[in-house]
């Protein structure tokens, strides 16, 4: 088999190595190290401004590290083009663009069409599956300035899930959606393992992170904790990497504090 | 009936009318095709800010006694150029890297307009238009122009799209994001000189943001804002003439005043997003 086809047909591992990102002069990524293996699901969890969108967007390529590493299917980014698909955050794009949902599901497939090919039966099929997993196929015409922050979500991973992705990567999913929403999107990455999908998923929300993952990275621009919820959540690493902006309560428990200068609400997260 | 005929065909007798209206025609369908990504980059500011960088080629060419169009052409491709090269370096911010290269273009373009004897005329021609000037050469300039802007635009649709929808999915799927904005921007360049001998370098702005607005008022997807905003701009175009010639006032700005009255009834009254629709809810 040459390496084009094992890269088709092998759900992807990846290889995270010392990788260092600068923006001017402030460092968002140190050293940081980790491999992720075929199929797994990983939560990334970390306070604000702990780099975890530079991270994502690093590993598909929009952001330029200093130093360090990162390998897919063991070869540097830029060697595959369509196997990792990013879920940025919902404010990254104007919702106001003339488009509609079936519009914005089928610009996952670009990738794969290169520049001037139409797209084919097998291109709207993988869009219709991607509708229909996120449970959107009823919303397919609408434009998609009439949406729900709900629904906006569920497009973008109807998008993500139309590029076929070897490894997804989800930035903060569950920011502001609904509780259908969300449970809709863990059950799409349920199914996802079974395709041994690699999934990478970030979130402020450490109770869910606890509940519905098995393997948690706690960073703030290094590595803190890596592992089992148990192990990588526990009290004293949680207290290192969100710093000041944690206090145990009397019975034991760990309130962490997730407020951020530029948020007028803290958000306060609970974890026994 | 026989009235209105004759009413509508009178102006065509003149050979110069006939091509001041093709020419009008042309303009007007080109501006609002590639004005529909104008509007929804908001790039108003830049289109017009390319629009009066063209003096100072103009008056080069001008001075030189060569071809006005294409001393116009080769100042667009240079501004917007600079502008893309200032805004790429990151440490001013786009709008302003307009501002400044704007202003200089346009001082530059007065300075050396100024130093030519017959200044007013020729300035207010390359200001505001003059379409019934025309001549069978520059008809055909912008025939050809225009017709290799159109045919860009589709050829690379899906790849603008993406750029102006999401350009992070852009990067994701390795296209060259900064390449084609700069393609964009040297379509409008391009769109702009065309225009010129039409509606001018004060008014070319109009042309590119006002159907593409009013269309974004009508339309839900990209490919009938375009049609739509086509059509507006080959309405204005040719009532902006008629108008022209019956109440003699500048061509140019009966063009940009009829696309602007379409742009408020429709703004009034659009379904679904019109404010009097909103407001009767």
């Amino acid at each position: 088999m040459t390496r084009s086809q094992q890269i088709a047909y092998e759900p992807a591992h990846l290889e995270i190595e010392r990788l260092t990102v600068v923006y001017g002069r402030r460092q968002v990524l140190d050293d940081l190290s980790f491999r992720v293996e075929y199929g797994e699901r990983v939560v990334l969890v970390g306070p604000n401004g702990a780099g975890k969108s530079t991270l994502f967007k690093a590993l598909v390529g929009l952001v330029k590290p200093q130093s360090g590493a990162i390998r897919i299917h063991g070869l540097p980014t830029g060697a595959h083009q369509d196997c990792v698909a990013y879920v940025p955050q919902r404010e990254e794009v104007d919702w106001r663009f003339p488009v509609t949902v079936t519009d914005v599901v089928m610009m996952g497939r670009f990738g794969r069409l290169g520049w001037f090919r139409r797209p084919t039966r097998a291109d709207r099929a993988a869009v219709e599956r991607g509708l229909g997993l996120m449970g959107i196929a009823h919303l397919a015409h609408r434009p998609i300035g009439e949406l729900s922050g709900g629904q906006q979500q569920r497009v973008f991973l109807a998008r993500a899930l139309a590029q076929e992705p070897h490894i997804l990567l989800l930035d903060e999913p569950f920011t502001g959606v609904d509780a259908a929403t969300q449970e809709a999107t863990l059950s799409v990455l349920d199914a996802l393992r079974d395709q041994h999908v690699t999934i990478i998923l970030s979130t402020h929300d450490l109770g869910l992170a606890a509940a519905r993952f098995e393997r948690v990275l706690l960073i703030n621009r290094r590595l803190f904790g890596d592992g089992s919820p148990a192990q990588a959540l526990r009290r004293e690493l949680l207290a290192e990497a969100f710093g000041g902006q944690v206090l145990t309560l009397p019975d034991g428990s760990v309130l962490v504090d997730q407020c951020a200068c530029n948020q007028p609400e803290p958000e306060s997260i609970v974890v026994k | 009936m026989n009235t209105l005929w004759s009413w509508i065909v009178a102006p065509l007798a003149y050979g110069f009318m006939q091509r001041g209206m093709l020419a009008a025609m042309l303009v007007g369908v080109l501006c609002a095709i590639v004005g529909c990504y104008v509007v929804l980059r908001s790039m108003a500011f830049l289109g017009d800010a390319l629009a009066h960088a063209v003096l100072p080629g103009v008056a080069i060419a001008y001075l030189m006694g060569t071809n006005l169009t294409v001393g116009a052409l080769v100042a667009a491709v240079a501004v917007a150029l600079l502008i893309s090269f200032f805004s790429r370096q990151g440490a001013i911010k786009e709008d302003t890297a307009i501002g400044i290269v704007f202003a200089a273009a346009l001082a530059l373009g007065v300075a050396l307009i100024s130093s030519v004897r017959t200044y007013a005329v020729d300035l207010s021609h390359i200001m505001f238009g003059n379409v019934l000037g025309v001549s069978p050469a520059d008809l055909w300039l912008i025939a050809g122009i225009g017709a290799a802007v159109l045919l860009t635009v589709l050829a690379f649709y899906r790849q603008f799209l993406v750029v102006a929808f999401d350009p992070v999915l852009a990067a994701t799927q390795r296209l060259p994001v900064e390449r084609l904005r700069l393609l964009l921007l040297l379509l409008i360049a391009l769109t702009i000189v065309v225009s010129l001998q039409t509606v001018g370098v004060a008014l070319v702005a109009a042309m590119l943001v006002t159907p593409g607005a009013t269309a974004y008022l009508l339309t839900r997807r990209l490919p009938a804002m375009m049609a739509v905003a086509a059509l507006i701009g080959a309405v204005s175009s040719i009532s902006g003439l008629y108008l022209s010639y019956y109440i003699n006032i500048a061509s140019g700005a009966a063009v940009v005043l009829v696309a602007t009255a379409i742009f408020t009834v429709i703004f009034l009254a659009a379904p679904g997003r019109g404010m009097l629709w909103r407001g009767g809810r």
